[in-house]
């Protein structure tokens, strides 16, 4: 989370000159001391377990571990990627992360600036902590409410407008694929969208007020200071976290699918995690999963780069 | 003198600690899995069981057990990771037969050979000699089979129980159906006549997702055309029996059912379980299908609870599923008589597994198991009758939490309370359950009627390894779409599934399980030989 802070008080923040002059380790050890916890935690938690990748190409002996098993090459790759489900899961992963994207992305950032013209300090504080507070709920509760809410004969929803006579057939919220998707989208999109202000909120934080004044007195109005001072001034965070939802194309949670969904939508709701679930683990096939696992770092890494480059050729900053 | 005396105190001291440490050292732990059912009040680390057992068989063998907690659902889970990471216990139990032969494929376990022969004379002659071939098998290829797990020997085979509502024949002036017409009769009159008002859906029904089909096929089997199915067909199918010859018939009589408000709506939809036990207990159901003595089952209490929100309301066995190409039988799967099995990891020492064998040796001589099966007369039961068999067996509730138990988690080389002889066995079955032994009775000689064994194959099948979690999968999307289908787009969604079925795996099953068949490696009963 750092990473993006730090891009949006890039412009404003301005590193002492001597930085780079000598002496500069006895000065400040005290906080590349405090950096070695975080570089350990990524050497063990990160790192190291990297080198578990290469299951991915064994025929895995859980047993034996990793040294004792057989090289089997890309065996494990061309099995899972040529079960039918796969091309289901694969298509799903990439079609709900992009409804995700499409529908979910631009929310948080409405919202922000929404909450940013609130007047009543009170208001906004309340406002924001209710909008927070379904980040917090596990999917499993969720579950649950989707299931109270949106029930074909019992759910909330179809049980009054069965009632009120708006609709005379339930609608499939959660039986139908194409509604079982939206049902899932806007979930998510409910479930992520206060927690998305927070950055945006810290970004518009850090526009300079003055701005705004001389947008004011040149006698822009409030649409006009939004689309003129506030978006212009989040755009580097707009853009950094687009490429990172990007590269995030090709993962999904297992929590999300696999609580919402259903075997009447499998062709819909299967995606690589619930798909690795039942392939990899529930086997015990554990190279499986990995050779599965590894093909999606991939694919992020090559959209991830693919995003970073579009974003300097239109000159923003990109991430690295 | 002071100084002599402090010395040899001391040296006197050293002695003791040393001797101390030999003592301990002479002592070794084993560790052995148990179910955990999350009975409120039972710790199963420690248990009225294991004190027992420690106090027999521990403390005279300086063995200290300890008994390590896995949650029943999702042992198989649980078992697989551990197993991975190097921390299973030294005595494992499993349902889940795919893991039990990957052990044996990757030599993960211990083979058991030596060891039941030199220290497992009970436990061989309660297994029998039969039984412990489902634990063989050749894996080093050399002709003559291995002994790699133990299988715990079922007591009660019977798996079918279908309950019909007593109280809603009477008001509708039915006799209890024997046919399927008759019982698709019950079920509209029921929904017909609103006995539960608007939230009655006669047939309780849901997917059970690790195996949709395997409590749906005993209502679709019964439309399976025998003629046309050969016993290599029988076994080839044994884990797609919506593909044997007909039994398409009898999913399009689920969906007839679906569309016409007799089965729930949400049956497809996640988190079934629960809704399905309110529903059955609220008394909205009049039909439902599970284990022979469910609804007497203190675990979820389906005919107590009903009684209490129904007045009168009552389950009873029903037998409607005949089959007309068998001159209408009514079929029934068992089980095979091996039960979960028993394994022995390799990160095991050799020190350790000869201390399980002799634990599980123990656990087979007579009285041993009848200790940890029932506990202790005047705690968990009133007293024994003439067979030796004990009566007013108390609920959980009803004992205090030191000496809560559950039998057959803990005593596993049996799956079931075993008093010798079959018919002793046979007789304990109702015994449990206070005022309705006469149901529980009837619905175990339904259930064995007509009775199928369940089939099992005596060597690897790597297709299934390979594709049997997705093939499951897959018949649960096929159950949602077949039966909740546009009834004029059956035929063409049947097919396209069964294509789909075939496609994610089950046509290399199927193969795999006919050569199987054919090279004499099966196990089970083709129906129409019964």
């Amino acid at each position: 989370m750092s990473m993006y802070t730090n891009s949006v008080q890039r412009k404003t923040f301005v590193p002492p000159a001597n930085n780079h002059q000598k002496g500069w380790l006895r000065r400040d050890w005290r906080l590349y001391v405090m950096l070695i916890l975080p570089i350990a935690f990524y050497l063990i938690f990160c790192y190291k377990p990297m080198v578990g990748v290469l299951i991915a190409f064994q025929k895995y002996n859980m047993f034996k571990g990793m040294w004792g098993s057989k090289w089997v090459g890309l065996e494990n790759f061309r099995f899972t990627m040529g079960m039918a489900d796969f091309k289901y899961a694969l298509r799903n992963t990439l079609w709900l992360n992009f409804l995700g994207l499409v529908v979910g992305f631009p929310v948080p950032i409405v919202l922000a600036i929404m909450l940013n013209e609130m007047k009543s300090v009170g208001l906004k504080k309340v406002s924001q902590t209710l909008l927070y507070l379904p980040h917090f709920l596990s999917w499993i509760i969720i579950g649950g409410m989707v299931l109270q809410i949106f029930s074909p004969k019992t759910g909330i929803i179809n049980a009054t407008l069965l009632r009120w006579g708006v609709i005379d057939k339930s609608i499939p919220f959660l039986s139908s694929g194409p509604h079982w998707q939206a049902t899932y989208t806007l979930v998510g999109v409910w479930q992520g969208m206060g927690w998305g202000t927070i950055l945006y909120l810290s970004a518009i934080t850090g526009i300079n007020p003055e701005l705004f004044e001389a947008a004011k007195i040149d006698g822009a109005n409030k649409m006009q200071q939004i689309w003129h001072v506030t978006l212009p001034g989040i755009r580097s965070t707009i853009v950094v976290l687009l490429i990172l939802s990007v590269g995030q194309m090709m993962n999904i949670s297992f929590d999300r699918p696999q609580i919402l969904g259903n075997p009447q939508v499998r062709k819909y709701c299967d995606v690589l995690s619930t798909f690795v679930y039942r392939t990899g683990i529930t086997n015990s096939k554990f190279e499986r999963a990995t050779a599965i696992g590894l093909f999606q770092s991939l694919v992020g890494l090559v959209l991830i780069s693919a995003a970073n480059i579009v974003s300097r050729q239109l000159g923003e900053d990109g991430i690295w | 003198m002071k100084k002599t005396l402090s010395i040899l105190l001391a040296l006197a001291m050293l002695l003791g600690l040393a001797t101390a440490a030999i003592a301990e050292e002479d002592w070794i732990t084993l560790r052995v899995e148990t179910y955990d059912r999350e009975i409120t009040g039972l710790d199963v680390t420690n248990c009225w069981q294991l004190h027992y057992a420690q106090e027999h068989f521990g403390d005279p063998n300086h063995i200290k057990l300890e008994f390590v907690s896995f949650a029943r659902w999702t042992e198989g889970d649980l078992l697989t990771t551990a197993l991975a990471g190097g921390t299973a216990p030294d005595i494992c139990v499993t349902y889940n037969g795919g893991l039990v032969q990957q052990c044996i494929d990757d030599e993960g376990i211990w083979q058991l050979d030596d060891l039941v022969n030199e220290y497992g004379a009970n436990l061989k002659a309660f297994l029998g000699d039969e039984l412990l071939t489902y634990g063989q098998s050749d894996h080093d290829g050399d002709g003559t089979p291995e002994q790699w797990y133990l299988p715990a020997r079922r007591i009660s085979r019977a798996n079918v129980g279908n309950f019909i509502r007593e109280d809603w024949l009477k008001a509708l002036n039915m006799e209890k159906p024997t046919t399927i017409d008759e019982f698709t009769a019950y079920l509209r009159a029921a929904k017909e006549a609103q006995l539960a008002g608007e939230n009655t859906v006669p047939f309780s029904f849901g997917i059970y997702a690790p195996d949709p089909l395997f409590n749906v096929r005993r209502f679709t089997d019964a439309w399976v055309d025998f003629s046309q199915v050969s016993e290599e067909d029988w076994f080839a199918n044994a884990r797609t029996p919506e593909m044997l010859p007909g039994a398409k018939e009898g999913f399009r009589w689920l969906n007839t059912l679906y569309h016409e408000g007799l089965i729930p709506e949400t049956f497809a939809l996640t988190d079934n379980d629960e809704a399905n036990d309110t529903a059955l207990i609220m008394g909205y159901n009049g039909f439902f299908s599970q284990q022979p003595d469910q609804p007497w089952r203190t675990d979820k209490n389906y005919e107590i609870e009903m009684e209490k929100n129904v007045e009168g309301a009552h389950w009873v066995t029903v037998n409607p599923f005949q089959n007309d190409s068998l001159g209408g039988k009514h079929l029934h799967d068992i089980y095979a008589p091996a039960g979960l099995s028993i394994i022995i990891p390799k990160t095991t020492s050799e020190e350790v597994a000869v201390a399980a064998m002799k634990y599980l040796d123990w656990m087979a001589i007579p009285e041993n198991m009848f200790a940890m099966q029932n506990g202790l007369e005047g705690v968990n039961y009133e007293g024994l009758n003439e067979d030796g068999i004990p009566y007013g067996v108390k609920s959980a509730d009803d004992v205090p939490d030191e000496n809560k138990m559950h039998a057959g988690d803990i005593c596993f080389i049996s799956n079931g309370l075993c008093y010798g002889d079959d018919a002793k066995n046979a007789a304990a079955l109702a015994l449990p359950f206070k005022g309705y032994e006469e149901d529980v009775k009837a619905s175990y000689a339904d259930s064995l009627s007509d009775a199928w064994t369940q089939i099992s194959f005596p060597v690897a099948i790597q297709a299934e390894t390979d594709y049997g979690a997705t093939v499951k999968s897959k018949q649960g999307e096929f159950l949602a779409a077949v039966v909740a289908c546009d009834a004029d787009a059956f035929d063409e969604t049947y097919d396209q599934y069964i294509q789909e079925t075939l496609d994610s795996g089950a046509a290399e099953m199927i193969e795999e399980f006919r050569a199987a068949y054919q090279a004499g490696n099966f196990r089970g009963v083709y129906p129409g030989n019964l």
